[in-house]
């Protein structure tokens, strides 16, 4: 096997790993923050799909103002969601938070085919990115790299805005002690309310930035979430890092699974889970449950 | 004094609506109406509704109208069973209809001997339905073997030799390929097969599976991508340049309107598609016909599941007026007798097989174009595969 084409399936496992990455560091980051498990994190994921395709109408040339408008009103409607529908779920029991947010997921759902019918939606590639790029001898579609980009540009901002900002040491503080940081007479809700609208703003624009390579339908929101969900099982519910790290493995799995074991490719996703919730059941970048007294 | 005028004015009305008080002849549908696939469930709703709507124009069947009652099954088969089961038990239906997916099928296909309930089925493809035999269960769409062997023949007239297969990854995607390349080994010993790729059902990543195949260098490709996968699967290889490197891209369910609509502009020129119906062909009136109605009353093209369902509900009725009875036993000898029931659809000729229920008829295949006049990619160059090229032998005996 020649090193161009293992080169190739290492950048198609990549750029499959930062849709994976898009799709649900959003997810980590608010349970990290808040312990909240969001099953409706497809449903804004989608909700990011079908908001560009209305703020564009289809038109590939507003792609970019249309991801702008999306992440607005993804803040937007994460912020009202956090306020009227969370806030007062926060000191009952979990069943109460899925109970919930799978009732958002299943009104979202039933919102969107109102809207715009049962049927497939695409989206052209964006014109900067709409002829591909020649690698090695053979074409690789340039929105992937656009792809990789926001992918990393994400990883870094987050990155930054966690260790190298005073809101972000109190998100990372809100994961370890919330009762210490509102001792400390910080605004722990208002912080939630951040916290939920940035990580809902992700969500949206992940699932904007996909379409141009996928199709908005739906019921893709039950999808995405499964997906979201191994990935941030595998790397570790709560971290950012983790979710990397998942969406990488998983991505170069697929990509070299299937030169290897073209037959079964579509399990070794499902086998890496099973083996982490044997071996780390709290993921490989995760934190063990401290034990409460 | 008022209000019970009224009262009996609605009744009266109510008996006339229900042609002189029969009772009508209930037909519980079960369709996908929700979720990834609730387009093709719509298209099928409505195929059955405008049938419906046709028969109770001219009077009914039997002098009943038919009633339709339409369930989402949500293409799982807990809930296929639970919704036949109410359908029969609370509503009374008369008969079953429909059904999207094979396993739907598959698992409410034992409540027909159960219940003495006939189904119709018009959309699941699993050859292993009609093959079991089941004295009330009947197709009256095509199957996935015709199908694939559809695909072989005209593959079989192709210059070309090194063949891949790109398929989702469950039965439908897995006997199709089996039963495609058997077939084209038969037609043309010297094929070989140099790929095989088998993406999960419902990816939205298809760009390694696409660097496989093409590193594979395969002359045609075989796919039974469908439904969303096809529409993103299509705009992901385009962009590899897999269309320019393959010679022919051989897909029996790829002219969905379902597929074809979401692709727009967009859709890749040349390629060798089916979809059991086409609504540009036949070019007769009868079809004309259809489509125009269909349009008028839902304002889009038929699919080939409308188109399907529309057929179906048509041959139901034929049966039953055949059998001057809506006993599953007399409808049965209706479907079966004088060598099959014969139904002309829009499509054409529909001849059921008596001994296993299963319809054949001619295949429409084109390779995709776009065209001024449709703001989708439509078929060209047109193929037909007659009927007898698709007449897989069965076990099933009556």
């Amino acid at each position: 096997m020649d090193l161009g084409f293992l080169l190739l399936q290492l950048l198609t496992g990549l750029a499959y790993a930062s849709t994976l990455f898009l799709l649900s560091v959003g997810l980590s980051l608010i349970f990290g923050a808040m312990g909240i498990v969001n099953f409706a994190h497809g449903s804004f994921y989608m909700l990011g799909a079908y908001l560009l395709y209305a703020f564009t109408r289809g038109q590939a040339e507003a792609f970019w103002q249309g991801l702008l408008w999306v992440m607005a009103a993804g803040l937007v409607i994460g912020t009202l969601v956090e306020r009227v529908l969370i806030r007062p779920i926060y000191r009952r029991p979990e069943e109460y938070q899925i109970l919930l947010t799978y009732a958002i997921l299943l009104l979202l759902e039933d919102l969107v085919r109102f809207l715009f019918g049962a049927g497939y939606r695409s989206f052209p590639f964006p014109p900067a990115f709409s002829s591909p790029l020649l690698l090695l001898g053979t074409a690789f579609p340039s929105y992937y790299v656009f792809l990789l980009g926001l992918a990393a540009a994400f990883a870094f901002l987050l990155w930054a805005f966690l260790h190298r900002t005073r809101l972000g040491t109190w998100v990372r503080a809100a994961t370890q002690d919330r009762e210490m940081l509102e001792a400390l007479g910080i605004n722990v809700p208002l912080l939630y309310t951040a916290i939920f609208g940035l990580g809902i703003a992700m969500a949206a624009i992940g699932g904007a930035a996909l379409l141009p390579l996928q199709a908005a339908t739906p019921g893709m929101a039950v999808d995405a979430v499964i997906n979201a969900f191994i990935v941030v099982v595998i790397g570790g519910l709560g971290s950012v890092w983790g979710a990397l790290l998942g969406a990488v493995l998983i991505g170069l799995l697929q990509a070299f699974g299937i030169l290897l074991f073209p037959e079964m490719a579509m399990a070794f996703p499902f086998a890496l889970m099973v083996l982490v919730l044997l071996l780390r059941p709290w993921g490989l970048l995760g934190r063990p449950p401290a034990v409460r007294t | 004094m008022k209000g019970w005028r009224w009262l009996l004015a609605m009744a009266v009305g109510l008996g006339l609506g229900f042609t002189q008080g029969q009772q009508p002849i209930k037909i519980g549908a079960l369709f996908i109406l929700s979720g990834n696939f609730a387009g093709y469930g719509k298209s099928g709703s409505q195929g059955a509704q405008l049938a419906v709507d046709e028969i109770n124009a001219r009077g009914g069947v039997l002098g009943r109208p038919l009633q339709l009652i339409v369930v989402d099954d949500q293409g799982n088969p807990e809930v296929g069973v639970r919704e036949a089961r109410r359908l029969i038990l609370q509503e009374k239906v008369d008969f079953l209809f429909g059904i999207d997916s094979s396993s739907v099928a598959l698992a409410v296909a034992p409540l027909t001997d159960e219940y003495k309930i006939p189904l119709v089925v018009t959309h699941a493809a699993t050859p292993a339905l009609t093959e079991q035999c089941r004295p009330y269960v009947f197709r009256t769409s095509n199957n996935a073997r015709m199908d694939a062997w559809a695909a072989a023949a005209l593959a079989a007239t192709l210059p070309v030799k090194r063949w891949a297969n790109i398929g989702p990854d469950y039965e439908f995607g897995r006997v199709s390929w089996q039963d495609f390349i058997a077939r084209l080994k038969q037609l043309r010993p010297d094929v070989e097969v140099v790929s095989e790729q088998w993406p999960r059902f419902g990816s939205t990543d298809y760009a390694s599976f696409i660097t496989a195949l093409m590193r594979a260098r395969p002359e045609g490709v075989f796919s039974t991508l469908w439904a969303g996968d096809m529409v993103i699967f299509a705009r992901q290889a385009k962009a590899f340049g897999f269309f320019n490197q393959v010679k022919y891209f051989v897909n029996p369910v790829g002219a969905a309107l379902e597929v074809l609509v979401p692709l727009g502009k967009e859709a890749p020129e040349n390629l060798l598609v089916s979809a059991r119906y086409w609504f540009l062909y036949p070019n007769t009136e009868r079809n004309k016909a259809f489509v125009d109605a269909y349009r008028k009353r839902f304002g889009e093209y038929p699919s080939y599941n409308a188109q399907e369902a529309y057929a179906g509900m048509h041959m139901l009725a034929a049966a039953i007026a055949k059998a001057r009875s809506t006993q599953a036993e007399a409808v049965r000898k209706a479907f079966e007798a004088d060598g099959g029931l014969v139904y002309d659809a829009p499509e054409g000729r529909k001849r059921m097989r008596p001994e296993d229920h299963q319809v054949f008829e001619g295949l429409v295949w084109g390779y995709t174009k776009h065209t001024q006049d449709y703001p989708f990619a439509i078929l060209d160059r047109l193929r037909i595969v007659p009927a007898s090229d698709t007449v897989y032998p069965t076990q099933c005996k009556r």
